[in-house]
């Protein structure tokens, strides 16, 4: 979750392995996996403790009453009295360090995300409060050990012990031996002092604070370059309910591909969502499409002060849509770009015309027609819709009726592309994105390699 | 914050509570410890609570997302009517099945953690929230006669009839073989 450490190793010429790279994509999915490894050991660990808690109440110890737990023998198994054996430090911070567990745990799923996604943000933060407490969990805890082991042995005998019930049966001392035969015997050794105990060091400070570190540096990192203020410059409405903020930040230089955290004081306290970027003809500007949803992106628009927060759902394909639209695909090994563009209804599309046909323009003047194809497809098949504009004429005989049919797709590509390697960007829902990635994987014919990433939002 | 829905989250806090009471509840009931009659309690009121959490709410705005096989839940606690659909009336009775787990080591956390669930369902009901069941949708089933849009007006165009007659000046090149023969034009 440390976004920009992750952005500086992946912008490194270190990290310059796709392997690498393609792992360093999958940094959420190896959250979830740590997330969910946490909660599994929890439970673990609670059980441990039932069973600690059980064992010392059978095993309570007469001769060592510094190491009990329990307050007496059977206090959890088998007298009535009330029991108190969790009131103690550990076991309150234990009890609230599962609780912080819990909810952080309930509020991550995958609906809970989707559909109210400040719960998950504002109880995920709770992690703070978790890894306090955790390394406040081991102090003063049931868990002890001997720190006096070479005068006091395990196994020797007391010198004023007078009855021996308590010994193994391989300590056994008959009552008439005395003091100096005791001395004598070989395999006996007495003991010198009483054994003292001491709490085990708490050792989780070890593990946690180097990472902690890490990502509160991270954090401080990124409020630092947040706190410069941003200039919206224009704000574009196109039809379908999505808004184009154009907006203006000193000292900052956009790049394709880049998400953003956007935090909008005027209209509610602190919402952050990621944005994707989109850049502009004017190179100082950078833009975001935003899709109006909820509350907040409707008060965006009319620029009235109200409460915030729904989820958002960006309109797809920006991503390859900055990678071209920057003009600097020298830098990329960027061989040609396929478009394809999904939509319900045409209205849709107006979104990105104009900027797909300029890109294609530059292109065309710029002797690279090939580079770019455009494929929309419109899967509305109610009436005939075609785009009216003399200006759009490109893309009118680009569009095409109904759902898009992904194996000929990738056949088409894989001939003209054979023995390659093709990157596929998919931005949609989960039907399509599993149909692809099964295609990529599957797909073997005319040599050519496909290579699936998804970009996720929740 | 907008309009957020408690009511989910609270759902899903419950759901997993009904589990770790029931997990606490077996412990407690296989290990025969001390208090195991509230953990058999416990056993019974995490199934309970498991069941009637497991049906999600129709959202009031936006996507349903299902859990896996819930229409038959969803059709039991939909006979319950008012008892069901009311987050009040589950606010507390999750705050009564709570109280017993207190009692007993292994079903604390369970009593903790349905008490929290129960505390959001009584703010989503304080904003208003209620239960409504998914229901499947019925597509209406498509008329034959719809697919066929605008059948043509007019036959396919053809050449006039003096060009498709067979001449009799010309009997071989005609496409077709008469029954009666051909005459010409008196």
């Amino acid at each position: 979750m440390c976004r920009s450490i992750l952005t500086v190793l992946r912008g490194t010429q270190q990290v310059n392995s796709r392997k690498a790279r393609r792992l360093l994509d999958k940094s959420k999915t190896f959250h979830v996996v740590c997330g969910v490894s946490i909660c599994v050991f929890s439970v673990v660990h609670v059980c441990a403790h039932l069973v600690n808690a059980v064992s010392f109440s059978v095993r309570y110890s007469d001769d060592f009453p510094a190491l009990n737990v329990a307050q007496h023998r059977g206090q959890v198994t088998h007298t009535h009295t009330h029991t108190h054996t969790h009131t103690h430090f550990p076991g309150i911070t234990g009890v609230i360090l599962v609780l912080i567990l819990f909810l952080m745990f309930t509020a991550s799923s995958y609906s809970i995300r989707v559909c109210n996604y400040e719960i998950f943000w504002y109880t995920h933060n709770l992690f703070i409060l978790f890894y306090i407490i955790l390394m406040l969990h081991v102090v003063g805890g049931a868990l002890k050990y001997q720190t006096n082991v070479d005068t006091h042995p395990p196994g020797c005998i007391r010198t004023n012990q007078t009855n021996s019930s308590s010994y193994t049966s391989s300590n056994q001392v008959p009552e008439t031996q005395t003091k100096a035969e005791l001395k004598e015997m070989p395999h006996i050794t007495v003991c010198k002092e009483d054994a003292h105990f001491q709490h085990h060091f708490p050792q989780t400070w070890l593990w946690v604070t180097a990472p902690l570190c890490l990502y509160c540096a991270e954090r401080l990192y990124r409020y630092i370059r947040g706190s410069a203020p941003v200039t919206v410059v224009s704000v574009i409405r196109h039809p379908c309910d999505v808004i184009e903020l154009r907006m203006l930040k000193s000292g900052f230089k956009a790049r394709p591909g880049q998400s953003y955290f956007i935090n909008i004081l005027c209209v509610c306290v602190c919402v952050c969502v990621y944005w994707f970027q989109c850049p502009t003809q004017n190179k100082e500007t950078f833009g975001v499409h935003i899709r109006v949803l909820g509350d907040w992106t409707v008060s965006l628009l009319v620029g009235k002060q109200r409460k915030s927060a729904r989820d958002q759902i960006l309109l797809g394909l920006t991503v390859c849509m900055c990678v071209c639209c920057s003009g600097g695909w020298s830098q990329y090994r960027l061989r040609r770009l396929y478009v394809v563009w999904v939509c319900r209804e045409l209205q849709c599309f107006y979104w990105f015309a104009n900027l797909l046909c300029d890109l294609h323009h530059k292109l065309w003047e710029e002797n690279r027609p090939d580079y770019l194809n455009i494929r929309l497809y419109l899967t509305n098949t109610q009436q005939l819709q075609s785009f009216s504009e003399e200006r759009f004429r490109l893309l009118s005989s680009r569009l095409l009726i109904g759902r898009p049919r992904w194996k000929d797709i990738f056949g088409e590509i894989g001939r003209s592309n054979q023995h390659k390697k093709v990157g596929v960007f998919c931005c949609g829902p989960k039907s399509v994105s599993r149909e692809l990635h099964k295609l990529c994987n599957s797909f073997s014919a005319s040599g050519t390699v496909f290579e699936y990433n998804k970009e996720s939002f929740s | 914050m907008g309009k957020i829905e408690w009511a989910m989250w609270a759902n899903e806090q419950a759901l997993a509570s009904g589990l770790i009471y029931l997990t606490g509840g077996i412990v407690g009931v296989a290990g025969q410890l001390k208090g195991w009659e509230y953990a058999a309690f416990g056993i019974a009121a995490g199934v309970f609570v498991c069941l009637l959490e497991y049906p999600r709410s129709k959202r009031a705005k936006g996507t349903n997302y299902e859990r896996t096989g819930q229409y038959c839940f969803t059709v039991c606690v939909k006979a319950f009517g008012p008892l069901t659909s009311n987050y009040y009336v589950r606010a507390f009775l999750h705050a009564a099945l709570c109280v017993p787990g207190g009692f007993m080591l292994a079903t604390v956390l369970g009593c903790v953690c349905l008490g929290m669930a129960s505390l959001i369902y009584l703010s989503a009901a304080i904003h208003g929230e209620h239960w409504q069941p998914i229901m499947p949708k019925s597509e209406p089933a498509k008329s034959v006669t719809q697919s066929i849009k605008h059948p043509p007006q007019n036959p396919p165009p053809r050449p006039p009839a003096e060009m498709r007659r067979k001449r009799a000046e010309d009997l071989e090149s005609a496409a077709y073989v008469n029954p009666l023969p051909v005459t010409a034009n008196e």
